[in-house]
């Protein structure tokens, strides 16, 4: 139903509005990768850079061979060797995404199937959890996990990311389960089979889409959240968002091993949306087809 | 017991017996004890902390009564803060609906090279804000960013950079959020296309309709409960920025990027007016409480 030289207009107004958005990726990843007095270059290097990995190499410890020159800790030390900043990150953010994943599934699935009064209440209520400014989260969680001891913790930092994402993963994961119709839960109950039954038999299978594409923004969010990782850890662990603010001195920014840090952390977290891709833009329907 | 629930769950399909029967409650358990620990009290810890100080000279929380809340309707700070966050979480979500929805629209294709498209869009999604804030810091560096080099030989950017002039600053911190942002529009905006019946569109083409009579009359009423809640979500994170103009500005130059989130962190922060960063914070809430019901009246939203 479309002309050829549509398709095509299509296609080159895609490629370009991408590579728009992708452009400052591009470029962080150029300057992560190039030799540091080429960052301040006028006008600006974007394609014909000098390569250089001696940035990687310092915020990651890891090699590419060739002539690095400086093995070993470097002075001052602290700014480098941000590998187990990126495992911190990587518990947190899979830890946390699994609790609020299947917390919010249960509840979803309830508030799905079994109404009871006051249920658009509640679930607003469940949103508006997520409308207080981070601070004011930040400041009582602080004075209870310093009574608990779990300041510091990886327990005290996954509870609060799983927390943050509760409104968001219940609200999805809803309409999710508010797209399988309601007659395959009634046949199964008129058979004798339990509530439990349908659910871990069911209907969750019919929605791993769904789960899988909440799972993804979960995982995001926990990944890129900043303000909760600064108030309630210290020194024992610290997410990469966080100790990126180390590259800024008072004698300026290490923009080449700033931009490093942030190649390396697209990584992991690019790899796990990958792994649901399949299931990411198929599961966010957002109950689109219902009523 | 839901823990208990879960172990025994993953051993053999046993039924946990709560989750047997047809009452939410045992379901609903373990959301309602996280959000009390973790949400319901740090609401009454900032009720209760917007009645106090922190005194310097003893070191501790003082009773001050109603000072904090009558500080805050004279504060002209705060309504400059709050002036600046509706600014911001306006245009922001005007800008990302519509260019999230038009992107949509164009990347909603099965020719090649789409599913990559799609999939490099989403990689704007996993960079921290705090970084992404670096990111474009550096790309509207006053000497050596990009944009500014770019805007200055168009001849659109006088001498002064875009970040350190107070009519352009927040504008500048806008370009990182709509950047980061608009792909979750896009992303979310895409599955509701894709999971349409493609049925109306095809006999709405054979009755002659035009590309615009089907948007405006079969997309968007179909996409219109998506639209809703996209814009419900983004409009409450948008309307707690903190991270950009934290990294970027840090409120300046002046006051011109002062956000509500950022005002609260620094009375409570910089200023240790613990009582009043409450206050703030509070009032933030109620602002929002309030927005986010109108919509959901007005867009007839039933959960």
């Amino acid at each position: 139903m479309h002309s050829s030289s549509q398709r095509v207009l299509r296609a080159v107004a895609a490629w370009l509005v991408v590579a728009i958005f992708a452009f400052p990726i591009w470029y962080w990843f150029t300057i992560a990768f190039r030799v540091e007095r080429e960052i301040f270059e006028l006008p600006p290097l974007i394609f014909d850079f000098t390569f250089s990995g001696k940035s990687f190499e310092e915020v990651f410890g890891i090699s590419f061979g060739g002539d690095s020159g400086t093995r070993g800790p470097l002075a001052g030390g602290g700014n480098f060797y941000m590998l187990p900043r990126l495992w911190d990150s990587i518990v947190i953010a899979v830890c946390s995404t699994a609790l609020a994943v299947s917390v919010a599934t249960l509840a979803s699935y309830a508030l799905s199937r079994m109404r009871f009064a006051g249920q658009h209440h509640f679930v607003f209520w469940v949103l508006s959890t997520r409308m207080m400014p981070p601070v004011a989260v930040a400041i009582p969680m602080f004075f209870i996990y310093k009574q608990f001891g779990l300041l510091d913790t990886y327990t005290g930092v996954i509870l609060v990311h799983a927390l943050m994402n509760l409104p968001l993963a219940v609200l999805l994961l809803k309409s999710f389960f508010d797209d399988i119709p309601t007659e395959i839960d009634e046949a199964a109950l008129i058979d004798g089979a339990s509530r439990w039954l349908i659910f871990r038999r069911i209907v969750m299978p019919m929605a791993l889409g769904g789960i899988a594409a909440t799972a993804v923004l979960c995982f995001i969010f926990s990944w890129t959240e900043f303000l909760f990782v600064l108030t309630l850890t210290q020194t024992g662990l610290k997410t990469v968002p966080v100790v990126s603010s180390t590259f800024v001195t008072s004698t300026g920014t290490a923009w080449g091993k700033m931009a490093a840090l942030g190649v390396g952390a697209m990584v992991p977290a690019f790899i796990f949306i990958l792994l649901v891709q399949k299931n990411l833009v198929r599961g966010l329907t957002l109950g689109s087809l219902k009523q | 017991m839901t823990s208990s629930a879960a172990a025994s769950g993953r051993r053999s399909f046993a039924a946990p017996r709560a989750l047997l029967s047809d009452h939410p409650l045992p379901w609903l358990a373990p959301l309602i004890a996280m959000l009390v620990v973790f949400a319901l009290f740090p609401f009454f810890y900032n009720i209760w902390l917007s009645f106090h100080e922190f005194a310097p000279r003893q070191r501790a929380l003082e009773w001050v009564g109603t000072a904090n809340w009558t500080q805050l309707f004279a504060d002209s700070r705060l309504w400059g803060a709050l002036g600046i966050t509706l600014l911001y979480t306006g245009i922001c979500l005007a800008v990302q609906l519509v260019l999230g929805l038009a992107i949509a629209l164009l990347l909603d294709s099965d020719d090649p090279g789409f599913g990559f498209l799609r999939g490099v869009l989403t990689l704007t999604l996993v960079i921290p804000p705090a970084i992404t804030g670096m990111m474009f810091l550096l790309l509207q560096d006053a000497q050596f960013g990009v944009f500014t080099y770019a805007l200055k030989s168009l001849g659109l950017l006088g001498g002064q950079s875009i970040l350190g002039n107070p009519s352009t600053a927040l504008l500048g911190v806008m370009v990182a959020d709509i950047w980061q942002w608009t792909p979750f529009m896009v992303l979310i905006f895409l599955a509701g296309l894709r999971a349409m019946p493609t049925e109306p569109f095809e006999s709405a083409v054979i009755d002659g309709a035009s590309g615009w009579q089907i948007f405006r009359r079969l997309t968007l009423p179909m996409l219109s409960k998506v639209i809703a809640i996209a814009v419900l979500i983004r409009g409450i994170d948008l309307f707690r920025a903190f991270d950009y103009v934290y990294v970027m500005t840090s409120g300046g130059p002046g006051t011109s990027t002062y956000t509500l989130s950022l005002y609260a962190w620094q009375q409570t922060f910089s200023f240790i007016n613990w009582g009043y960063g409450a206050t703030i914070s509070l009032f933030s809430l109620l602002v929002i409480l309030v927005v986010a019901n109108v919509f959901v009246v007005l867009t007839k939203l039933r959960w």
